[in-house]
């Protein structure tokens, strides 16, 4: 019982660990040289920004196409909170960074729950292509500020904040945020956002209140997209409109998705291991070679969704897959005998498969209905 | 308001030019918006039937249908250099519907019954993917070609691009012919079943494989078209071409209602309208896309599942 | 048991990225980046991909093609240079990383960015390492300066001033058109300047589009059907299908008035200029129909080795950045001092940046002739109005 206990206890806080124990590593021996710097404040915020989205589309399971979009909102107020704060402040001073910080993310927090209120009455691809919408919106009332309030086409110019201690600020504001996540979610709120997703009607019918909490998880990874947002303004000197269409919306789902739905873990992981492979392609491929950077990503892309959905290779993943591996490499247990699924928690089963077990046991409430939707409801 | 206005110029103007003059410019300056709008609108409306075809049966948004539009932009401006505009508009739907077919066989269908996601993901890798080759295989810089040119009549004062009411036509057209392809023929028929209920449709001894198929090409087939539109209407291809039609187009799938095929033409056109009153107003020029897209969510608030779109009932 | 095997994989993980990050943390000292430098190296950081690639690609293929030139007669005293072009999408986010690898690459002189939008991080990145850049066609006004930075193109500001005083002079009174792209600096920026400059008796017109790729200007040609002169801060493509879709439409005797981005307009492949029965009249410093001088030489050797697809001014002002950068550090030498192969950016910074801004002339060139540089950057150069095609 006790070694249950400690197993998920370690599961649940390893990424904690391993942050945690990288932070104290940069603080003694941190890397001087810049491309290194640059890379760690990127991943900071790929992760902020992946696990954000993945708080709305893993466990409240609606699409969202528009997280560049509150970063986009989070950068523009952060940074102007910035310029106007250093002349009080000083540049480098924690404090600018702090007050900063705050203000973008409750800027972009507002406009979560903005956008969350058309998520209530909107399912699916609609959803989407109004997030979608909504950031473009943004960018397009930025682009066409004007040049005294928010730089216009070239942007808002933001101080630089000293590089030498900005990434670890960074992983510090991502254990923050993996905190706050990963405790909503394991509270008895964020029970109910994965109850909603799993089944919206069901949730409704055991007394959850589907409008508090859908825009409670819009509300919170807008912040933390803000929040995102803020930090790239403080990683860069100019902020621009144009980095945050709908392209990079798609990057940062493409990590959560490539993470593993509603997996925190899974999505720290891929987006450190894409934005380490962007910058290292976009150094390594220069000159002639560098269309091969899309083409790369591209392919790859591709392959791996489609090995690790792909229904017809499921049986192979089973087989070779980084948890069996890993078990052969340490112990020869098997994971698929071991009885505890405490190591699993994150990985909840698909919203199809719980409509169909849900539609089966359910059946006699649906005779009345018109048009069967699914083949499990004949 | 605008008539008060106008009398209020032409007073000040000392009855320069009368009030009907001012009135037929005023008319006149009504259809060329009109005029703009619906050749705008044609093209979205194109694109945006191959979208809503695919959604309504493969249930999956094909974020490289735009990227389609490209390859067949391409493929005329191969083809043009060795022969015919004829040829070159053939061999493009050829090319485009082998394409979206073989698209369809190695990225999508390994998927089916994955997650709507990972096809989705798969998608944008694919778009992705065509832009890339599009680039390697022809450069970077934009591709100029002339298909032909159709020239410009005057109608009651007004210059009328001929090209825009081939687009029109061409559009109406295939709008119909789709309509009653689906409604009439057992291949119609079985893309409803399938659109339905997949698992029924294939118990019912549908082959749902080759329906996907044949929705593919038939969807890459309107991109074909929607290309050599492009084309006609500015001679110019890059690899980039299919990106932002590809948004609008879906936007005005959407505005219709996914899955409606008279709600495609209908999104496409408002949305060719919007871009062409807001282009024409030196104000809010620069906030087209944003104005767009704004119209977008207002009509998805007051009609959730768009225009046309079906209502389904939530089940438990 | 557990705890050993977690607390074994995360020191793994540790050491790992430890021994990833102990690999660059050398010290930071000065010349520590260029110590194993056998060649000078040059970077540039441009869209090689993008809707913006020509441009990119225009300039790596002209900069390799001037420093092959320079390599083939024996370099600076036998030092043979070497181009780093990295690619940006004309986004200002791969700027950092752009940099500090090109930076750590060992790059001791910079041609900057190709394109104004990523240039002002590039110049705030260079400024804190004392990196002297010259962009060959970065045009946007805030892009040079600081001592370290310099253009080889005119700035936006200056182009939309020179030609609001053309129209001031030969269109007093009458109405004019502007065509432009709201959301591109390049193009914001000179017709902001153009504005402001104009005269307040001229009535002006504006039609704008926004997205990269629009290809249909049909409301914007609608617009502007009644003026007879239009001034278009864009560049070569969009003017050209504008053009086409207008031709019949713009009255006939009508000019289009255009700025650098125009060159390369009569050199794209499919587009035949004169089934454009408007003039069409640009402000630059490159004419790629050029016939004589070195820019005759620069076309012949360009379309020799890339093609003339991507033939266009930014380009030829690649080729003369290159030239410029190779001339002033070879009179440095002649003067009798020394660059050493392995000499820090900063140092060799502070020898181009004092003789740039102390009257260091380009005497002949692609892109014009007597070039000097003001303190602040600009350059000094005459700009030609050059008659691409007359009315008809």
């Amino acid at each position: 019982m006790i070694e249950q206990i400690k197993k998920i206890r370690w599961s649940h806080y390893i990424a904690y660990i391993v942050i945690g124990l990288l932070l104290l590593f940069f603080a003694f021996f941190g890397p001087t040289d810049r491309s290194t710097q640059f890379m760690l404040e990127k991943i900071a915020i790929s992760i902020i920004l992946a696990v954000s989205l993945s708080l709305v589309v893993g466990f409240l399971g609606e699409l969202s196409l528009g997280h560049a979009g509150f970063m986009c909102v989070g950068a523009y107020l952060g940074g102007k909170a910035s310029v106007i704060l250093q002349s009080s402040l000083g540049k480098d001073s924690v404090w600018n960074l702090i007050l900063s910080l705050l203000v973008g993310g409750l800027v972009a927090a507002i406009c979560g729950v903005i956008i969350g209120i058309p998520a209530l009455r909107l399912r699916g691809d609609y959803l989407a292509i109004v997030t979608l919408a909504f950031g473009e919106i943004v960018r397009s009332v930025f682009l066409n500020s004007s040049d005294s309030s928010f730089g216009g086409t070239l942007g808002l110019s933001t101080p630089r904040y000293d590089r030498n201690s900005l990434y670890i600020y960074a992983f510090v504001i991502v254990l923050i945020t993996l905190f706050i996540v990963q405790n909503f979610i394991r509270s008895k709120h964020g029970r109910a956002v994965t109850a909603i997703r799993d089944n919206e009607i069901a949730a409704r019918s055991t007394g959850i209140n589907i409008t508090k909490y859908k825009l409670v998880a819009f509300t919170i990874s807008a912040f933390f997209a803000g929040i995102a947002g803020v930090l790239h303004s403080f990683s860069n000197y100019t902020v621009q409109s144009a980095t945050f269409g709908y392209n990079y919306s798609i990057e940062i789902l493409v990590m959560v998705v490539l993470g593993g739905m509603g997996n925190i873990n899974g999505a720290i992981i891929s987006a450190t291991l894409i934005t380490y492979l962007d910058t290292k392609l976009s150094t390594i491929l220069t000159g002639d070679r560098a269309i091969l950077q899309n083409l790369i990503y591209a392919l790859v892309l591709i392959l791996i969704v489609i090995y690790n959905n792909a229904p017809a290779l499921k049986s192979f993943r089973e087989r070779y897959n980084f948890k069996v591996l890993f078990n052969k490499m340490f112990s020869k247990k098997d994971p698929s005998h071991r009885a505890d699924d405490a190591a699993k928690w994150d990985v909840v089963p698909t919203k199809i498969e719980m409509n169909e077990i849900l539609s089966v046991d359910m059946k006699p409430q649906n005779l009345g209905s018109d048009k069967p939707q699914k083949g499990g409801d004949k | 308001m605008n008539i008060s206005n106008l009398l209020d110029c032409s007073v000040m103007s000392g009855g320069g030019a009368s009030f009907g003059d001012k009135l037929a410019d005023i008319g006149r300056e009504l259809i060329t918006i009109i005029i703009n709008g619906l050749s705008v609108g044609g093209i979205y409306a194109m694109i945006a039937l191959g979208y809503t075809m695919v959604y309504g049966i493969a249930k999956m948004l094909n974020f490289a249908h735009g990227d389609i539009i490209m390859v067949g932009a391409y493929a005329i401006y191969v083809v043009m250099l060795i022969s015919n505009p004829i040829v070159a508009i053939l061999c493009s739907i050829v090319v485009c519907i082998l394409m979206g077919v073989l698209i369809e066989k190695v990225a999508y269908k390994p998927l089916r019954g994955a997650s709507p996601l990972a096809v989705l993901i798969t998608a944008i890798g694919v778009s992705y993917l065509l832009q890339s080759l599009a680039q390697i295989i022809f450069g970077s810089d934009p591709k100029f070609v002339v298909v032909y040119d159709f020239g410009a009549i005057n109608i009651l004062g007004v210059r009328i691009q001929v090209f825009t009411l081939v687009t029109l036509a061409v559009t109406v057209v295939v709008m119909v012919a789709l309509t009653l392809f689906v409604k009439m023929t057992r291949i119609g028929r079985a893309m409803i079943a399938v659109s339905e209920d997949k698992g029924a449709a294939q118990l019912m001894g549908i082959n749902v494989n080759n329906i996907i198929t044949v929705t593919f090409a038939i969807g890459s087939s309107l991109a074909a078209v929607a290309g050599l539109f492009y084309l006609l209407k500015a001679p110019t291809v890059s690899n980039t071409l299919g990106a932002m039609p590809g948004i609008k187009a879906f936007t005005a799938a959407v505005i219709g209602g996914i899955g409606s095929i008279p709600g495609a033409m209908l999104g496409g056109l408002l949305l060719g309208f919007v871009e062409c009153i807001a282009a024409k107003i030196t104000v809010i020029a620069p906030y087209t896309d944003a104005i767009e897209f704004s119209i977008l969510i207002i009509i998805l608030l007051v009609r959730p599942t768009g225009f046309l779109g079906k209502k389904r009932r939530e089940k438990v | 048991m557990k705890f050993t095997k977690y607390l074994c994989l995360i020191l793994s993980v540790v050491m790992c990225l430890g021994i990833l990050a102990g690999c660059g943390s050398s010290s930071d000292s000065d010349n520590s980046y260029t110590a194993e430098n056998t060649e000078f190296v040059i970077g540039v950081s441009g869209p090689l991909t993008g809707s913006a690639a020509m441009y990119g690609t225009a300039v790596k293929n002209s900069a390799e093609l001037a420093i092959e030139e320079i390599n083939a007669a024996g370099g600076l005293n036998g030092v043979k240079f070497k181009l780093e072009a990295y690619d940006d999408v004309n986004d200002a986010t791969k700027i950092a990383t752009n940099y500090s690898s090109m930076l750590e690459g060992g790059m001791q002189v910079s041609l900057g960015t190709v394109t104004t939008t990523p240039g002002l991080e590039f110049k705030n990145l260079a400024k804190e390492d004392n990196v002297f850049y010259l962009t060959p066609s970065a045009s946007g006004d805030k892009i040079p300066g600081d001592g370290i930075g310099y253009q080889m193109c005119f700035a936006d500001g200056n182009q939309g001033k020179v030609a609001a005083q053309y129209v001031n002079e030969n269109y007093g009174g009458k109405t004019i058109g502007i065509f432009y792209k709201s959301d591109d600096a390049y193009s914001k920026g000179i017709f902001d300047q153009f504005k402001a400059n104009l005269d307040s008796s001229i009535k002006v017109v504006e039609a704008s589009f926004t997205d990269a790729n629009a290809t249909d200007f049909g409301s914007q040609i609608d617009t502007l059907k009644e003026c007879t002169f239009i001034f278009m801060p864009i560049y070569y493509t969009p003017a050209s299908l504008f053009m086409t879709q207008a031709k019949d439409i713009i009255a006939a005797n009508g000019v289009y008035y255009g700025c650098d981005g125009f060159d390369g307009i009569d050199n794209i492949p499919g587009f035949d200029i004169n089934s454009i029965p408007q003039e069409v009249t640009m402000l630059s410093h490159f004419n790629s129909k050029a016939t004589e001088g070195m820019a005759k030489e620069f076309i012949d050797k360009y379309v020799k080795k890339f093609g003339a697809e991507t033939l266009n001014q930014f380009g030829a002002s690649a080729y003369d950045c290159v030239y410029a950068i190779y001339n002033a550090m070879k009179e440095y030498v002649d003067a009798g001092n020394t660059i050493d192969v392995t000499i820090s950016a900063s140092d060799l910074c502070d020898i181009l940046s004092e003789k740039f801004a102390d009257g260091y002339k380009v005497e002949k060139a692609v892109t014009g002739e007597n070039i000097t540089w003001e303190s602040n950057g600009y350059v000094n150069k005459g700009a030609i109005k050059y008659v691409i095609k007359a009315a008809k």
